[in-house]
């Protein structure tokens, strides 16, 4: 065999290999009906070089079908992979169990009030006690009727499973009784006006009859039982979960699609190449980079949304140079928080003036004080604060946590040394820091705080006194206010409650607020979803065109 | 052979000991407490404080490790705080999605480098030989996180070939019996199973089996170059013997202990290899959870893990040990 001979027959078997992977292109359409049936596909088609391979792939996917079912597929970051639904606290859980297994009272984020749900209504008797009325025409999947037991039996659950992470959610109660089958009174260790902030998509309803049957060891191991509109159909951990329509649902028919696959995919590029060829029809948290690419894909567009996770700078008054007010006024005068939206985060953003944004409940889009970017004033005020020279500080900052974090922090920096408060920036990788920042001991950093939909609990959190030492700020009048807000339970009297506080955290600085960054949802065209700022995805909220 | 493999397997248990205390040593000292991490922001203090007496985190580090030596005498690798699973189960769970990638990634890496590395070793400075060359340095040199993107991109993305990421398609996978996806597929006479398999396995198996190809084609060809000087390839030659067979017969024979070696020595480097790559593809294996367990301080989960790479490190190394027997017949275990 020559030389030629040897290296061509080195370069056709490397062919014959790629050819042999092609050859194994088409789909396999399936040994279930739903995948097969679906081939049809409609208009979720990727990129254009999608016309000869990727149809199969999408409509598999998803999109609808004139004869088939519809099935969405979403590529998500989280994963669930216990079917205990208490065993983690993460935004995806939350929503997929409450959707299969039910929640007490949901929150209408076009609104931000709380509606319905397996609570038909409540009142509050009396500062501490709240009594929460059933529905009465609800049905596990089972068959057998959902009642207040198992409300009682759910919130225990949550109290003692030795897996259970969602113990904060029962936080303010002291105690849950069943009255009658239909009605359930919990009482409040203290006034907590703010009560339904921790149920609010958050509370999940098991069964009791099904607990009792298999026992704490195996019930886990069964398929859910729940009153949802979807009902459990597989889970496979690290890869996916997939869940179908409940016929029998008691509110009625269900308008989203037949099924809803959530495929989990960490990666970034692996998400968005996935939507594009038509794999998956919603790809969660876009990075701003890759907005263009969706956008200017002829069957893909981007979907924006407010982020209920306030972006803060924190300074622990207990360390110097925070201990003064001055200082810290003059770190939120010196941060030009609109030019770094645009320039760092690529316009994705939005300012905050005050602790909370618009997608927050309660908020006031009239609160004072307010600052402006203004360097000659930060100046100034570091220098009435003794400081005319200057003041060396270490700036930390988490890197990869939250979009541009580390971009966010060094164009901040540059800010702060700009006026004088010359910022080291420090990067530890993010369990230290938070470990750090959990025990108080980081004093200067940049952070964000999720799921700030009513702001009562995580403003306590961070700024109330002897709550957690995260900030270790301390202010009897402040303190006066939470207790105010927390035994107010005229609305509108609360929300001005709130105000105050606000106002007054604002005013006295020991965090600057700085923005919310917009969530970026990819989807395919055909696919009319609204993403929630609280970040559950209800399948029945999809539509598919 | 026997008396050789067991003392092989006693003389791993100190190792297994010392590896143990490493990695919990490691983790304890690693800044972080599993208990803040796993909980949510909203979390108060006093969950986060019960949490930390639930997984006996409170408790000093003797008494934690002791604890976990005693559970794991017993099989028993404690419960993951992470997962809220037991680990030996999660372990259990995982695995065959490890083993099933890296046997496609060894399989594709010796299809592709022994012929390379046997034509390149022949010939040498030939064009073969600076193809295979070229191959093997990109091999050797590419990230495997940056390869595993440019194939989702381009094979995935641009040409559809393969599918993004992931194990299997959803109502294609059918009954899960040993945990394989090809053997289970190919048990319950699931075809459409198996072929969505292969589909899924070919992207991460290149990723991961082209360093070692790469490797493996460079020792391939220096052993060939070295075996070919020999006096009995010579003698081969002048007998007569058709090129092919002198190639193949005797000198691919003799040059394979060198290459078994490294096959069993990168099996190891395989295995960390694969915690980027499940990463990257979203494969539901050993990596990818070991990654979940690092960041989230895990101790049981990560210790555990740690503990199977070691003992399948260690039966790699006999299994390699077992087959020199079996390819150099002049090899006796005393």
């Amino acid at each position: 065999m020559g030389k030629h001979a040897r290296l061509l027959g080195l370069v056709a078997s490397l062919t014959l290999f790629a050819l042999g992977c092609q050859q194994a292109q088409p789909r396999p359409q399936g040994s279930s009906g739903a995948a097969a049936s679906n081939t049809a596909g409609s208009g979720a088609a990727g990129s254009g070089a999608a016309s000869n391979a990727a149809p199969a792939s999408q409509a598999s996917g998803g999109g609808t079908s004139s004869s088939g079912p519809t099935r969405v597929t979403i590529g998500v970051t989280e994963t669930i992979e216990s079917q205990n639904p208490y065993a983690d606290s993460i935004s995806l859980g939350y929503g997929i169990w409450c959707e299969v297994l039910g929640c007490l009272v949901t929150m209408d984020p076009q609104t931000n009030t709380y509606k319905p749900e397996l609570a038909e209504s409540w009142e509050v008797e009396n500062p501490t006690t709240w009594v929460f009325h059933l529905r009465k025409d609800v049905k596990w999947q089972d068959g057998s009727p959902f009642t207040s037991a198992d409300v009682v039996h759910s919130i225990n659950r949550i109290r003692n499973d030795r897996d259970s992470k969602q113990k904060q959610n029962t936080a303010p109660l002291a105690s849950v009784e069943a009255t009658d089958d239909y009605t359930v009174r919990m009482t409040t260790k203290e006034p907590t006006a703010s009560l339904l902030s921790y149920f609010a998509d958050l509370l999940i309803i098991t069964s009791k009859a099904q607990y009792d049957k298999f026992g704490p060891d195996q019930i886990d191991q069964q398929p859910p039982i729940g009153t949802g509109p979807y009902m459990f159909k597989e889970l496979v951990p690290n890869q996916r979960l997939v869940i179908a329509k409940n016929p029998n649902w008691w509110g009625g028919k269900v308008d989203g699609p037949d099924e809803v696959v959530y495929r989990i995919m960490r990666e970034t590029e692996v998400r968005v190449t996935a939507l594009l060829n038509g794999e998956i029809q919603i790809a969660e948290f876009l990075p701003p980079h890759l907005v263009d690419r969706v956008n200017s894909a002829p069957n893909t567009k981007v979907v924006s949304t407010d982020s209920q996770e306030i972006m803060f700078l924190a300074m622990m008054p207990k360390t110097k140079p925070w201990d003064n007010k001055l200082v810290r006024q003059a770190v939120c005068y010196s941060i030009d928080r609109d030019g770094i939206i645009q320039g760092v985060l690529q316009g994705q953003g939005k300012r905050l003036d005050g602790p909370i944004g618009p997608a927050s409940y309660a908020y006031n889009p009239n609160l004072q004080p307010r600052y402006t970017y203004d360097p000659a004033k930060a100046k100034q005020l570091l220098a009435e604060a003794g400081y005319p020279n200057g003041v060396d500080v270490d700036f930390y900052t988490p890197v990869g946590r939250y979009i541009q974090d580390k971009q966010s922090a060094e164009a901040m920096a540059a800010q702060m040394n700009a006026v004088g408060i010359r910022a080291k920036l420090m990067t530890p990788e993010w369990p230290t820091l938070w470990a750090d920042v959990q025990a108080g001991r980081t004093p200067f950093y940049y952070m964000g705080r999720g799921s700030v939909n009513d702001p009562g609990p995580a403003l306590s959190q961070y700024f109330e006194t002897g709550v957690s030492p995260r900030i270790g700020y301390s202010n009897p009048q402040l303190d006066a206010l939470f207790q105010k807000e927390r035994a107010s339970f005229d609305e509108n009297a609360r929300k001005q409650a709130l105000s105050d506080e606000m106002s007054l955290i604002t005013e006295e600085a020991p965090a600057c607020f700085l923005w919310t960054i917009n969530m970026l949802w990819g989807m395919a065209k055909n696919i009319d979803y609204a993403p929630r700022p609280d970040l559950r995805i209800f399948a029945s909220d999809i539509r598919v065109h | 052979m026997t008396r050789y493999l067991v003392q092989r397997l006693v003389g791993t248990i100190p190792v297994m000991l010392l590896v143990t205390l490493l990695v919990y040593g490691l983790l304890h000292l690693a800044p972080g407490d599993p208990a803040s991490l796993l909980l949510p922001e909203d979390a108060t203090d006093a969950d986060i404080a019960e949490a930390r007496a639930r997984w006996g985190l409170d408790q000093p580090f003797a008494i934690q490790y002791l604890y976990f030596v005693g559970n794991a005498v017993q099989g028993n690798l404690g419960r993951s705080f992470r997962f809220a699973q037991p680990v030996t189960e999660l372990i259990g769970s995982r695995l065959p999605a490890t083993i099933e990638l890296a046997f496609f990634a060894v399989l594709i890496a010796v299809l592709i480098a022994i012929p390379l590395g046997v034509f390149a070793g022949a010939r040498p400075d030939s064009a073969t030989d600076n193809v295979g060359t070229i191959f093997g340095l990109f091999g050797i040199s590419m990230p495997n996180f940056w390869f595993g993107i440019m194939l989702i991109l381009l094979f995935a993305g641009v040409l559809h070939w393969f599918p993004s990421a992931g194990r299997s398609e959803y109502g294609v996978a059918g009954q899960t019996v040993t945990g394989f996806y090809f053997i289970d597929s190919i048990i319950t006479g699931n075809w459409a199973g198996v072929a969505d398999a292969f589909k899924h396995v070919v992207l991460p198996a290149v990723t991961l089996g082209c360093a070692l190809a790469g490797i493996l084609m460079r020792i391939t060809r220096s052993a060939v170059l070295e075996i070919t000087r020999e006096d009995y390839v010579l003698v081969a030659r002048a007998k007569g013997l058709m090129n092919r067979v002198v190639l193949w017969r005797h000198v691919l024979r003799n040059a394979l202990i060198p290459i078994v070696t490294v096959v069993g020595l990168e099996l190891g480097t395989l295995l960390s290899g694969s915690i980027i790559v499940e990463t990257v593809f979203a494969w539901p294996g050993v990596g990818n959870l070991l990654i979940t367990g690092v960041t989230s301080r895990d101790y049981p989960l990560v210790t555990g893990i740690v503990l199977v790479y070691t003992v399948a490190f260690v039966a790699i190394n006999l299994a390699i040990d077992a087959i020199y027997a079996v390819v150099d017949p002049r090899i006796r275990f005393q």
